[in-house]
């Protein structure tokens, strides 16, 4: 059998731990740049906020229900996040760590004959230990514990445990899945599905596989089995390395002074500098873009993406930065309000496996001695102690995150005071 | 290079003390507390908590409560009747927890940290 354990309205869970006067209060949190809603509250969603919705046409609703807003805060989310997992990760011999807020955990070698029992004693681990609630969803296949995991979370989330361990069962919750909520069908199988006649995930099982191996392609029939209770999407115990890492983000407001575009493309490079660093990569291409805001109807728009080739995978800020200065300056045109700019390294390689070019004019050596000194120093004094000239001072094109919580987790500084 | 030294193999690893203060590092958080409510117990006013969320709380045990949405510090006493939470200096009252209260312990504070700040004369700051 396989577990899902899925953390209840995460984001808006992590800001109600520190924050206990909100506990039955409706929260959200926005996404970067505070544009849109990505966390709800349970008492958020009965106010009938939706996922996505953007905060500048809800202001009225958020302003009426006295609705507590949150910036997104991933430095804290990631910590209760790493929390939740470490802590699910001791009652089971192997764990996949599937997204923020989301494992499944490999149940099959277990003999224990109350699977529900054991569903609640980690669930209230969990809820103990991190104050983060989870919900749990078991079952024999990864797509069959997804949907049981979204059957306890719509009707039964006081229960938090659901599973799926009779032929009855599975039926029910078959019956109840419709085919759009079944775990990795995408809108054109859901469509094709509907338009044949299918409207539950059971009906999909009842299905002869001759059709579905005609109409449908391998993931098609994987899902397929999954769903009558066959187990074959493969247990990944570690997260495949990244192929690319990517760096880009709005400004907080629109800019059009040169060397403040550039300043903000330079710190976003050097983020993914660190982040290539800290993962033992190295980027063997760079591509860079340039872009105005499309909603913004008066201005002239303009959109300019450039790939560079690298002559040497590195993952040095200063020759990232560098690089990434060049192409800006084939690419930057005057005269535009622009509002988001980005890196994203490409074609990852290991650090360790470099290959080098011998007509390399880099002293590579001396800049990764100095990249090593840079990480160390910004890790005791704080992001960015020590920056390139390019990454600058300026503030315009940070982020707007009006309304985010402190790090109470991870910044001595930040810790919460109590008046006792 | 000279002679290895002969204290190479007693070598241990430097102390840890966060290794010495947190058991579960997952289910341990850190506060700050503001006052003096707790001063007997050797919580002064600016000291560091450490508070783990999976020790079962105890009476007698010092924890982080909350009582209305609002957190406090208190140890808890749990008599025959009733549940009341007490602070540790005389000038404040302890607060019985009723039905109607909507009283919760967050976590068990395990440890207290105090950093002293001298002032100008050497005194404790």
């Amino acid at each position: 059998m396989i577990a899902l354990v899925d953390c209840n309205n995460f984001y808006a869970s992590c800001e109600r731990l520190f924050q206990p006067h909100l506990q039955n209060r409706p929260v959200v949190v926005l996404s970067n740049n505070d544009g849109c809603v990505i966390a709800r509250s349970d008492e958020a969603k009965v106010l009938g906020i939706e996922m996505g919705a953007p905060s500048f046409l809800i202001e009225p609703t958020l302003q009426q229900h006295d609705v507590s807003v949150f910036s997104s805060n991933y430095t804290l989310y990631g910590d209760l996040s790493d929390r939740v997992m470490n802590t699910v990760s001791r009652f089971a011999d192997q764990m996949e760590v599937y997204s923020i807020d989301e494992a499944f955990l490999n149940l099959t070698s277990f003999r224990y004959n109350n699977l529900t029992e054991y569903g609640i004693a980690i669930k209230n681990t969990v809820t103990q230990n991190t104050g983060i609630p989870v919900s749990i969803g078991i079952a024999p296949s990864k797509t069959l514990a997804k949907i049981a995991n979204r059957l306890i979370k719509k009707r039964n989330k006081h229960l938090g445990v659901y599973c799926l361990d009779t032929m009855e069962k599975m039926q029910y919750a078959l019956q109840n899945t419709e085919v759009k909520d079944i775990w990795g069908i995408g809108s054109q199988y859901a469509k094709l599905l509907t338009r044949n006649g299918f409207v539950t995930a059971w009906d999909i099982t009842r299905a002869p596989e001759e059709w579905i191996r005609k109409n449908m392609s391998v993931t098609g029939q994987r899902m397929y089995q999954e769903l009558k209770g066959i187990s074959c999407i493969a247990f990944e115990d570690m997260p495949p390395k990244k192929k690319m890492v990517c760096v880009a983000r709005g400004f907080g407001k629109v800019l059009n002074e040169k060397n403040e575009v550039m300043e903000a493309l330079a710190n976003f490079t050097a983020m993914v500098a660190a982040k290539l660093r800290s993962e033992q990569q190295a980027a063997t291409a760079i591509q860079i873009f340039l872009q105005t805001n499309a909603h913004r109807s008066g201005d002239k728009q303009y959109f300019r993406s450039l790939t560079i080739q690298l002559p040497v995978a590195t993952n040095s800020t200063r020759e990232l930065i560098s690089h990434a200065q060049q192409g800006f300056e084939t690419i930057y045109r005057p005269g535009y309000n622009y509002s988001k700019t980005g890196c994203t390294a490409m074609d990852l390689v290991p650090a360790d496996e470099l290959q080098y070019n011998i007509f390399d004019k880099e002293n590579r050596e001396r800049d990764s001695k100095l990249m090593k000194v840079v990480d160390m120093v910004n890790k005791s004094f704080g992001k960015n102690a020590v920056r390139f000239a390019l990454q600058g001072f300026g503030t315009r094109w940070k982020l707007r995150q009006l309304k985010l919580s402190p790090c109470y987790t991870t910044r001595i500084e930040d810790i919460l005071t109590i008046r006792i | 290079m000279g002679f290895p030294s002969p204290a190479k193999d007693y070598q241990e690893d430097v102390i840890e003390l966060s290794e010495y203060l947190v058991q579960h590092p997952s289910a341990t958080f850190y506060f700050r507390v503001s006052g003096d409510s707790m001063i007997n117990a050797c919580i002064p006013h600016g000291a560091l908590l450490v508070v783990d969320r999976s020790v079962k709380p105890v009476s007698g045990m010092i924890v982080l409560a909350v009582v209305n949405g609002e957190f406090t510090v208190r140890r808890i006493v749990q008599t025959s009747k009733t549940l009341v939470l007490h602070p540790e200096n005389a000038a404040y009252k302890p607060l019985a927890v009723t039905e109607e209260m909507n009283m919760q312990v967050w976590g068990v504070v395990t440890a207290t940290v105090v950093k002293y700040k001298y002032d100008k004369n050497d005194r404790i700051g």
